[in-house]
């Protein structure tokens, strides 16, 4: 009660590394909901307490005042540990799309909420009919380039793959010359590494 | 506003503080352990976190007692070598916290007082972080603050950063959250 179950909400997301995800808390969630619940019935009946005693509820600053004010208190301040849960993940959401493209990999889907996952996918869709407004892939080029082409090295089997200039059979281990924007994606997704030298 | 949202505010608010209630309230059961009925007598003594003592301070209903880390235990050993006092198992929030009390409890010199800590603690923590090699980092990072650990950390983020710039190597990276790759046994 009073806010002590959603710090642990936010205490889970400060313990984890910066950038990285930990699978949605629903069970802490929901208690954190009803205590909420609580406090909104213990708050309506110290209300209907004071106007019992046909004291002015405007003005009046007895104990079921300051009872009631505490528990509004605590209303707040579960509001704003819930939602500060929430803004956060997703700002993590957000930098995923743009990191790791429009499909997510499968040990990062399942942390994630359904709703996590319907903002995901919205979010994906605005950014890509903006880029699409615009005839520019705006996820490429994060770092300044220096080449348009970079020698890569395949560390996963991709198979075949048709990209804008050639299509070579991405076999592990096998050496490529790649246009830079191309193999940004694959190296971001740990598919490929840089050769250098 | 922008601090609504900030995880660190959030918990720094959490800090514990003894207050004394002013007046009784009714229907708060639990908020004080040690209370038999469902109230808060007015007169006593209740460990509250520090965003309900500061909302209750405004509207004139505790008096706020000064937190145990700014007691004069804590000066008198920071006076002796601001460096080595371990302020993080007193309080991670050390200096945040500092900075919000001071109104509600009416100390004038707790300005003064951090900004000496800070000053004193913040020579070595720079010198440390641009030059320490990983083995002697662990020694006095748990005595850090957060506040004092993100300083740390960006320091030592920029020279990794310079240093392999100056050395050239891959500027593509795999996403951190993917972690690391497992080698299939082959």
């Amino acid at each position: 009660m009073y806010g002590r179950r959603a710090s642990q909400l936010l205490k889970e997301l400060s313990t984890c590394e910066p950038g990285q995800l930990t699978s949605f808390n629903t069970d802490v969630f929901d208690q954190v909901l009803k205590e909420c619940n609580a406090h909104h019935l213990e708050l309506q009946s110290l209300m209907r307490k004071i106007q019992e005693e046909e004291l002015d509820v405007q003005t009046t600053k007895n104990a079921e005042h300051f009872g009631a004010v505490i528990h509004h208190l605590s209303l707040m301040r579960n509001k704003r540990c819930l939602m500060a849960y929430m803004y956060n993940r997703a700002q993590i959401i957000q930098s995923l799309r743009w990191k790791l493209g429009p499909v997510l990999p499968q040990e990062i889907q399942e942390k994630l909420n359904f709703s996590e996952e319907e903002y995901f996918k919205n979010y994906s869709a605005a950014l890509e009919s903006y880029a699409s407004e615009l005839e520019l892939d705006l996820t490429v080029d994060m770092v300044p380039p220096k080449d348009p082409y970079i020698k890569v090295r395949v560390l996963d089997d991709i198979g075949d793959v048709l990209l804008s200039d050639q299509s070579p059979n991405l076999a592990r281990h096998s050496i490529h010359f790649l246009k830079r924007t191309d193999a940004e994606q694959f190296i971001s997704q740990g598919l490929m590494e840089e050769l250098l030298g | 506003m922008s601090r609504y949202f900030d995880i660190d505010d959030i918990i720094m608010e959490d800090e514990h503080s003894a207050v004394f209630f002013k007046v009784g309230a009714n229907g708060v059961g639990l908020l004080d352990p040690s209370a038999e009925t469902n109230r808060v007598e007015q007169g006593s003594r209740v460990e509250l976190p520090f965003w309900l003592a500061n909302e209750l301070y405004l509207r004139q209903a505790v008096s706020v007692n000064v937190p145990p880390c700014f007691n004069l235990k804590t000066r008198r050993e920071i006076q002796a070598d601001a460096a080595c006092v371990d302020l993080r198992s007193r309080c991670p929030y050390f200096y945040e916290l500092g900075c919000k009390v001071a109104p509600l409890i009416g100390d004038k010199t707790i300005g003064s007082f951090l900004l000496y800590a800070f000053m004193n603690r913040f020579k070595d923590i720079l010198s440390k972080a641009h030059s320490a090699a990983f083995a002697v980092a662990p020694r006095f990072l748990p005595l850090l603050t957060k506040e004092e650990m993100q300083l740390y950390e960006a320091a030592c983020s920029s020279m990794t950063g310079f240093k392999k710039w100056r050395v050239g190597g891959s500027r593509f990276e795999k996403a951190s959250i993917l972690g690391k790759k497992k080698r299939s046994s082959e």
